[in-house]
């Protein structure tokens, strides 16, 4: 074999491995369809969708999937109003305050923190969270929405953390000089120019860390309580997609409409984590930087 | 002559790490003057002008001896604020660097830290941007970013923005060097304006810039000052071999 001829070979060997991830992508999102469509023979999207209650073992069975969506959403939006501030608020100490030793010492702890498997995590809620919460506001149950918000935010703080931080890390010390030469202190400087400058990073971390809450499934599973009901409180139990799509998929005949239900509500998973991750995409392009003063 | 001295160094040195970047240096600046520090890189003229707003402060492991005394007060003195002395000594950066922010936003930054009312904002800014010289260019884009303009317009907002602060003396680090011919011309007219009210210290590479626009001329060699007098004195008849050498492109 000539030179050139390996080199055309080495070349379509990578494109065959980089069409790997591609196809097997299709194919989930494929089977997904083919599994989930089919529900709406038998339920209109709009009762599946907004309908307000879940009993898919009943006889008749009803699909309504807002009391999971409802769930989903507000423990997504509660993990992130946890994490948004304590995960940003990290990434600015590491990235312009802490001094060396420390910022080293933070940044693995954060790493380590996101690479505990999520079931620890889940455990961590049942066992230590739930029972200081049931004690500490008199509930029934610990396994609640504050619960799940608590050990979300957990998981996705590292996510926020460490993508503000590369986004902080990029602000050009250029800017930063400009803004100590014309008499500004360290926190005016990151309030005002670092943290605006590095705006578009930080809300693609924020978007990607409700990614990452949004479908988590273990820890909703296990610290969320699991009632398919719209909640009061926030010391209510919910049952998110997720959690609600682990729990029965192995309790449900193959192809049976409970079956289809769940694969649809997998869909409506999927749709959402897409929108999160366009938005990040949308945002970090968007308002990309368009790098220090350009001649 | 003691009054129009406005900056004193004492026996500075300087030091990045075990590094000795500045060795003994004494001299005054006069006020009102251009005063160019020039040698060939690496010989602390950079350095030496961001010792007097103590910006150097912001690099780990530098430390300072000797005294820089600005109206009678050492800089480096403990109980003086970094910030206040940069508030009152202004800086303009090699390359411009503006902030990505509107071009209004970019004047009123400095200022707006200093509390200024909203109401005198407005005159604040126009009145530095005609200082500059880039008032009429951008009277009508001062909501647009800063971003877009060119980069000896760029530049010249940067000084804009430094004078909104009304500072007493205005350092300038190369301010020209990554400009084009006409930009640069720009800039060095500028200086010759503000020196009626500002005390002016520009680090140059470019020597013909130094003999045009400055009163007032120091060579530095590896840390050292070599020669300190008047431009046209350094220009024409250094007293010292190694300034008439670099002067005349035998070496730098």
């Amino acid at each position: 074999m000539n030179r050139k001829t390996k080199e055309i070979f080495i070349k379509y060997i990578f494109f065959v491995f980089a069409l790997v991830a591609i196809i097997v992508l299709a194919m989930i999102v494929f089977s997904l369809f083919r599994e989930g469509l089919p529900i709406f023979r038998q339920v209109s999207v709009k009762d599946f969708l907004f309908g307000m209650e879940w009993y898919p073992t009943y006889d008749p069975p009803d699909f309504g999937i807002f009391p999971l969506i409802i769930g989903s959403f507000i423990v997504t939006i509660m993990a992130t109003l946890i994490a948004v501030p304590l995960g940003v608020l990290a990434a600015i100490y590491i990235s312009e305050i802490a001094p060396r030793s420390i910022k080293e010492v933070l940044k693995s702890v954060i790493e380590l923190l996101a690479g505990l498997p999520s079931v620890v995590l889940g455990f961590f809620g049942m066992v230590v969270i739930a029972p200081i919460l049931q004690n500490v506001f008199d509930l029934p149950t610990g396994l609640n929405i504050v619960n799940a918000s608590m050990i979300l935010a957990l998981m996705a703080i590292p996510t926020i953390s460490s993508i503000s931080e590369d986004a902080l890390y990029a602000v050009p010390q250029e800017f930063k000089e400009a803004s100590y030469a014309l008499g500004a202190t360290k926190f005016e400087t990151i309030a005002k120019v670092i943290l605006p400058a590095a705006l578009s990073g930080v809300t693609t971390a924020v978007m990607l860390g409700m990614a990452r809450a949004i479908g988590e499934t273990m820890v909703v599973l296990m610290v969320a309580g699991g009632a398919a009901a719209i909640p009061e409180s926030i010391f209510d139990s919910v049952r998110p997609m997720p959690a609600s799509i682990a729990a029965e998929m192995g309790e449900t005949p193959y192809r049976s409409l409970h079956y289809h239900a769940l694969f649809a509500t997998g869909m409506v998973l999927f749709f959402l984590t897409l929108t999160f991750n366009l938005i990040a995409d949308y945002v970090s392009n968007k308002f990309k930087q368009t790098g220090s003063a350009t001649l | 002559m003691d009054a129009n001295i406005i900056i004193k160094l004492k026996n500075v040195n300087f030091y990045y790490g075990e590094n000795r970047a500045l060795t003994d240096i004494t001299m005054n600046y006069q006020k009102n003057k251009v005063t160019a520090l020039i040698g060939p890189s690496g010989c602390g003229k950079s350095t030496l002008l961001r010792l007097l707003n103590r910006m150097n402060d912001l690099i780990d492991g530098t430390r300072v001896e000797g005294e820089i005394l600005y109206e009678d007060k050492n800089i480096y003195s403990p109980d003086l604020d970094p910030v206040e002395v940069r508030r009152k000594i202004g800086m303009v950066f090699q390359k411009p660097n503006p902030f990505p922010k509107t071009i209004y936003n970019n004047i009123a930054y400095g200022p707006k830290l200093n509390k200024v009312s909203s109401a005198n904002l407005d005159e604040l800014v126009e009145q530095s941007l005609k200082q500059a010289v880039l008032w009429d260019e951008v009277k009508d884009i001062l909501n647009q970013s800063a971003m877009n303009l060119s980069g000896g317009q760029q530049q010249r907002l940067c000084i804009a923005r430094a004078l909104a602060m009304k500072p007493d003396i205005l350092l300038m680090d190369e301010p020209t060097s990554a400009l084009d011919p006409i930009s640069t011309a720009k800039i060095e007219e500028l200086v010759e304006e503000l020196k009626k009210v500002y005390t002016i210290i520009i680090v140059t590479h470019n020597m013909q810039q130094a003999a045009r626009i400055s009163d007032e001329t120091a060579f530095f060699y590896l840390g050292n000052l070599i020669e300190y007098n008047k431009t046209d004195k350094i220009f024409t008849k250094p007293d010292v071999k190694q300034t008439e050498d670099y002067i005349t492109g035998r070496f730098g």
